[in-house]
């Protein structure tokens, strides 16, 4: 996908246990603070609503 | 206008980290309300099409975790 | 090159006369220059109809999925990979197939030959390494070597990976390619460079699917891009829906794609759509030492698992 040109960071992969809730809180924020300081996707949303 | 707030479409599995969300929650956990979870049957039901699906609708951001 | 022919045609004749196969699918002179035809020959007299010179870059092993009779197949290097692709995943048995391998020095891109003359290409015609391009008043010879496919030019699998029969003595790889110059330019630039790198490559997208019709990995019964209850992707013309299909061929290619460069050489348009699969075809390679097509004995890299296996992207 980053090769393409999408923003490394809009695609996020991670691995947690079910057992890791802590690990979870801390991957949420993690992921968001990412994406927050991405800014908006303009660039592979479609442009005419998707029916 | 107020802070950029993304929305963050997670994929998450049954398993793992879907389990790990529901212990979040009984635990009282917080974390940020960005993310609109969707639960798969395990990480292998992944695939291409879900996220640039997600993409193409305008989800700001995707997170696949198994 | 020239010479393999009488070769091909005697194998050929051969196999359908002993009743080995019940076709061969080769390629034939095709109605317009440097555009051979793919053909099926099933009488021992077609074989004559056979040809092989350096306009055969279809890749064969496309006609083969899911086929029950016995075939025999003209096979250079990356249709023998192609093969071994379907023989892995089921879609052709190997004791249905005599493979004819044809060692290969690369093919010609007519598109690098139709862009040197203002004037309409009537006639090519190869002697050894020099390419004869005849037209309406005038006659060049050029060098082959300056008019390979991107892709032939560095091709490290000319031999064929998987044969039965051989055609012509097997020619000497080349070596000391950098087969990946053009994915590492990409690969420096930055997100938003690259996003326009791609969204001026696919400008010219005409949506005809041709690259995926060329291509053999694509068999799937239904596409994706037919489906339409989920659609996954518009049929439009929309810039997104371009992409989109882009990026899951790509995707559907992973640990499968052997560069042939039959999509690239399908498309009306020119695009070198090889740019997205390359990359994949680069990480299978550095990620897994992984070059699909090489053995019916490996499984590939995506069906299973070494505990090496490199997992830096998951947190």
């Amino acid at each position: 996908m980053e090769h393409m040109g999408v923003e490394p960071g809009r695609l996020n992969f991670s691995w947690i246990s079910s057992a890791e809730s802590s690990k979870f809180v801390d991957v949420v924020k993690g992921v968001t603070e990412t994406v927050k300081a991405l800014g908006p996707n303009n660039n592979f949303k479609k442009a005419a609503k998707v029916a | 206008m107020t802070e950029f707030e993304p929305k963050i479409v997670s994929f998450l599995c049954n398993w793992c980290s879907y389990g790990a969300a529901d212990l979040a929650g009984v635990g009282r956990m917080e974390y940020p309300p960005n993310i609109r979870v969707i639960r798969i049957p395990c990480t292998g039901r992944m695939s291409p099409k879900f996220f640039l699906a997600a993409l193409r609708q305008g989800a700001d951001g995707v997170w696949v975790s198994g | 090159m020239l010479g393999y022919i009488d070769k091909i045609k005697e194998i050929s004749k051969r196999l359908l006369d002993e009743g080995k196969v019940d076709m061969i699918i080769g390629f034939k002179k095709g109605t317009m220059p440097m555009m051979n035809e793919p053909c099926f020959v099933k009488t021992p007299d077609e074989a004559s109809k056979l040809v092989w010179d350096s306009n055969c870059g279809i890749n064969l092993a496309n006609y083969l999925t899911d086929r029950k009779e016995k075939i025999g197949v003209i096979a250079k290097g990356c249709d023998s990979r192609n093969i071994v692709t379907h023989i892995i995943e089921n879609k052709i048995k190997r004791e249905n197939l005599v493979i004819i391998g044809v060692p290969c020095k690369g093919m010609i891109d007519r598109r690098k030959i139709s862009a040197m003359f203002d004037a309409e290409v009537r006639q090519v015609s190869e002697e050894g390494d020099a390419i004869i391009v005849k037209g309406n008043g005038f006659e060049e010879k050029l060098k082959k070597s300056d008019l390979l496919q991107d892709n032939c030019s560095t091709c490290i699998h000319r031999n064929p990976a998987l044969y039965d029969e051989l055609a012509a003595p097997l020619v000497e790889e080349q070596k000391d390619i950098d087969k990946y110059a053009d994915v590492r330019k990409i690969e420096t630039m930055q997100p938003s460079e690259k996003w326009d790198y791609f969204d001026n490559l696919l400008s010219g997208c005409l949506r005809c699917y041709a690259c995926r019709n060329a291509c053999p990995l694509c068999y799937c019964p239904t596409c994706f891009v037919d489906e339409a209850n989920p659609q996954w992707v518009g049929k439009s013309q929309d810039e997104t829906d371009i992409r989109t299909f882009h990026f899951l061929r790509a995707y559907h290619c992973a640990g499968r794609c052997t560069d042939c460069g039959a999509c690239e050489r399908a498309c009306p348009v020119g695009i070198n759509v090889r740019a997205f699969t390359k990359k994949l075809e680069k990480d299978c390679f550095e990620m897994f030492g992984w070059e699909a097509g090489i053995s019916i004995e490996k499984r590939p890299p995506l069906d299973t698992f070494k505990p090496d296996d490199p997992g830096k992207f998951i947190k």
